[in-house]
């Protein structure tokens, strides 16, 4: 949306801002490929201050969103997908300060340049009509938890990623396995598993706070088809941390499950939004 | 005045040979003063270690008549430049035994501060030795010629690392206690290793290892009850057939609750089948495998030979440019 200014209009729009950040994930993206191909062995604070230029445009645009609309930027799918994006590259620049793990980056940004692709679509960010039914704090709170519960499960399936290539160098000795600087694979599975921990409780929070806030106001809200993807999202999660703690399935499986969950919820997210009366404003 | 060296190393003649020319460390110094007070040298370093024995000398003679005179200790004689190239090259570990190995800079550098404690160098060697360290940080730095492990052992110990988060969470079972074994057993110790548990059909043998290495000894019937215990296992026996195989390690694993598993098979004939690398957890690597990683480390090494010979002419063409030599 265009911003005014005393009178001007201001024709560097927040979708602008997101444009630039997305430059950034995709120079950090190619710069990743070379980076791959040398096995993470040097400059890998490039990316990290690649990835870092790119943040700083990327809050620009959440920031001038969320003061036009006066509350947290999650009202279509553009606002959420930037939020979960936002929450994936914060828990980056953090991990990333440890210099030993800012390799990290050459997944990260494979998947920010995508994600950010996929929310400059414009169907994803139609003007915005009359205000939503249902806004303020505990709507802002409800969308920023379960976002945030993305992000993390976005976390958990690039270090499930990382698992399964280094497994798969190991088990069938390839020098890769070696020269490498990924972490061992014990310890990708753990960062995984608490990923995929945390992100959880992120999420039956936010879904609660909806329930709280929405649910007792609203006939038909626990027949909407988002609030019942979600409570199956939430159940997906919950077999794969019960899978690993109760019955000890972890290792490769246990990273195949965080990938495919999250797989499953970005080609779903968009579907079920748009058959969403309650998140979808027409 | 110019730089010579002269010399002889693992590549010129058996250690039976070598051992002959070594110079007892307390004995460098007054060698250094007998080569100077002779006059063959202004100043001088004498490198002796086990795999080489080298005078490094700046001195006034021509280089006929100074190799002559140093020909009487050592077998190899190179004028500048090559002899600037020779002490870079063995700073920088291209000249060892083992390719690419840091412990000949450290060893250099000691006989280097033996012979400035001794004021026998001046000008002329203090700047060659120096720019000989400085060159050969760079080409740690900047090449792969120090990278990976080359020995069996250290590969294991790198496998292991890949594998488990700190080797201080986990123990090791050797199963039949072969020289490789042992060694590999040491180096995961040496690294951190929780503990270690050796299984032989001898038992004096794995109670004298498990003395050693402050590990505990077990009959060689018990070692299946060590594998809820433990998450490396090498295995060395003379077992004629495989002593591990699928259906025997899948109760384990059961037991194990599916933690990673790394076994190490050094025997041959093998003791742990194949087909084992095929159940979830389980990271299997025989003798060959091991090998192999070791032989490409190796390879990789000798293809950067080229680009730390580059550098070093480029250090050594540097050194001995005119305004180079003059400040000298």
């Amino acid at each position: 949306m265009i911003l005014i200014y005393a009178g001007r209009v201001n024709w560097f729009t927040d979708r602008h801002w997101f444009l630039l950040a997305v430059i950034f994930y995709g120079l950090s993206t190619i710069y990743s490929v070379s980076l791959w191909r040398r096995g993470f062995r040097k400059d890998n604070r490039v990316n990290y201050l690649l990835l870092l230029a790119g943040f700083g445009c990327h809050v620009t645009a959440m920031g001038l969103r969320g003061f036009s609309l006066q509350q947290c930027p999650v009202n279509n799918l553009f606002e959420a997908t930037m939020f979960v994006g936002w929450a994936i590259v914060t828990a980056y620049l953090v991990i990333g300060l440890v210099s030993g793990l800012r390799f990290l980056g050459a997944f990260v940004s494979p998947l920010m340049f995508f994600l950010g692709v996929f929310a400059l679509m414009p169907a994803l960010d139609p003007p915005h009509g009359p205000k939503p039914e249902f806004t303020g704090a505990g709507v802002s709170l409800h969308a920023a938890f379960i976002l945030q519960a993305y992000g993390a499960f976005g976390l958990a399936a690039v270090a499930g990623l990382m698992y399964l290539s280094q497994e798969h160098n190991l088990k069938f000795h390839k020098l890769r396995a070696f020269a490498s600087l990924l972490p061992p694979i014990q310890r990708l599975e753990i960062i995984s598993a608490r990923l995929l921990r945390n992100g959880f409780i992120l999420l039956t929070v936010g879904l609660v706070i909806g329930v709280i806030v929405i649910g007792q106001h609203k006939d038909g809200y626990f027949t909407d088809v988002k609030v019942i993807w979600s409570l199956l999202v939430w159940a997906l999660y919950l077999g794969l941390l019960v899978m690993r703690w109760k019955f000890a399935q972890g290792g490769r499986r246990f990273a195949w499950g965080a990938v495919a969950a999250f797989a499953f919820v970005l080609l779903t997210f968009w579907g079920t939004n748009l058959l969403s009366p309650l998140h979808h404003h027409p | 005045m110019s730089v010579v060296v002269i010399g002889l190393s693992h590549r010129s003649c058996p250690v039976e040979v070598r051992e002959r020319f070594a110079f007892a460390e307390a004995r460098i110094p007054e060698a250094l003063q007998a080569l100077r007070g002779a006059g063959i040298a202004e100043e001088a370093v004498i490198v002796s270690t086990c795999n080489r024995v080298e005078i490094y000398a700046a001195t006034a003679l021509e280089p006929g008549p100074a190799f002559a005179a140093l020909k009487q200790f050592l077998l190899y004689a190179l004028a500048e430049p090559q002899s600037l190239h020779h002490l870079f090259k063995v700073a920088g570990g291209l000249d060892s035994m083992v390719l690419g190995e840091t412990e000949i800079l450290g060893q250099l550098k000691k006989a280097y501060d033996l012979a400035l404690q001794h004021r026998h160098t001046g000008a002329r060697l203090n700047k060659a030795f120096q720019r000989a360290f400085n060159t050969a940080k760079q080409i740690r730095t900047d090449t792969n010629i120090q990278r990976g492990s080359i020995s069996i052992a250290s590969v294991a110990v790198e496998l292991a690392e890949k594998i488990f988060t700190s080797l201080g969470e986990h123990e090791v079972l050797v199963l039949g206690a072969g020289d490789t074994s042992e060694k590999t057993a040491r180096a995961l110790m040496s690294r951190g290793a929780r503990g270690v548990v050796f299984a032989n059909r001898s038992p004096e043998r794995a109670q004298l290892l498990a003395a050693e290495l402050g590990g505990r000894a077990v009959p060689f019937e018990d070692w299946p009850a060590q594998f809820d215990r433990v998450d490396i296992a090498i295995s060395s026996t003379s077992a004629p057939h495989f002593i591990l195989d699928p259906p025997r390690l899948e109760p384990l694993m059961k037991q194990r609750r599916h933690r990673p598993l790394l076994l190490i098979d050094i025997a041959v004939p093998r003791d742990i089948d194949p087909a084992v690398n095929y159940l979830e957890n389980v990271y299997l690597y025989n003798v060959d495998d091991l090998q192999t990683i070791a032989d490409d480390y190796l390879k990789l090494r000798h293809d950067e030979i080229r680009r730390c010979e580059q550098i070093i002419s480029e250090k050594v063409m540097v050194l001995l440019t005119p305004q180079n030599l003059r400040r000298q």
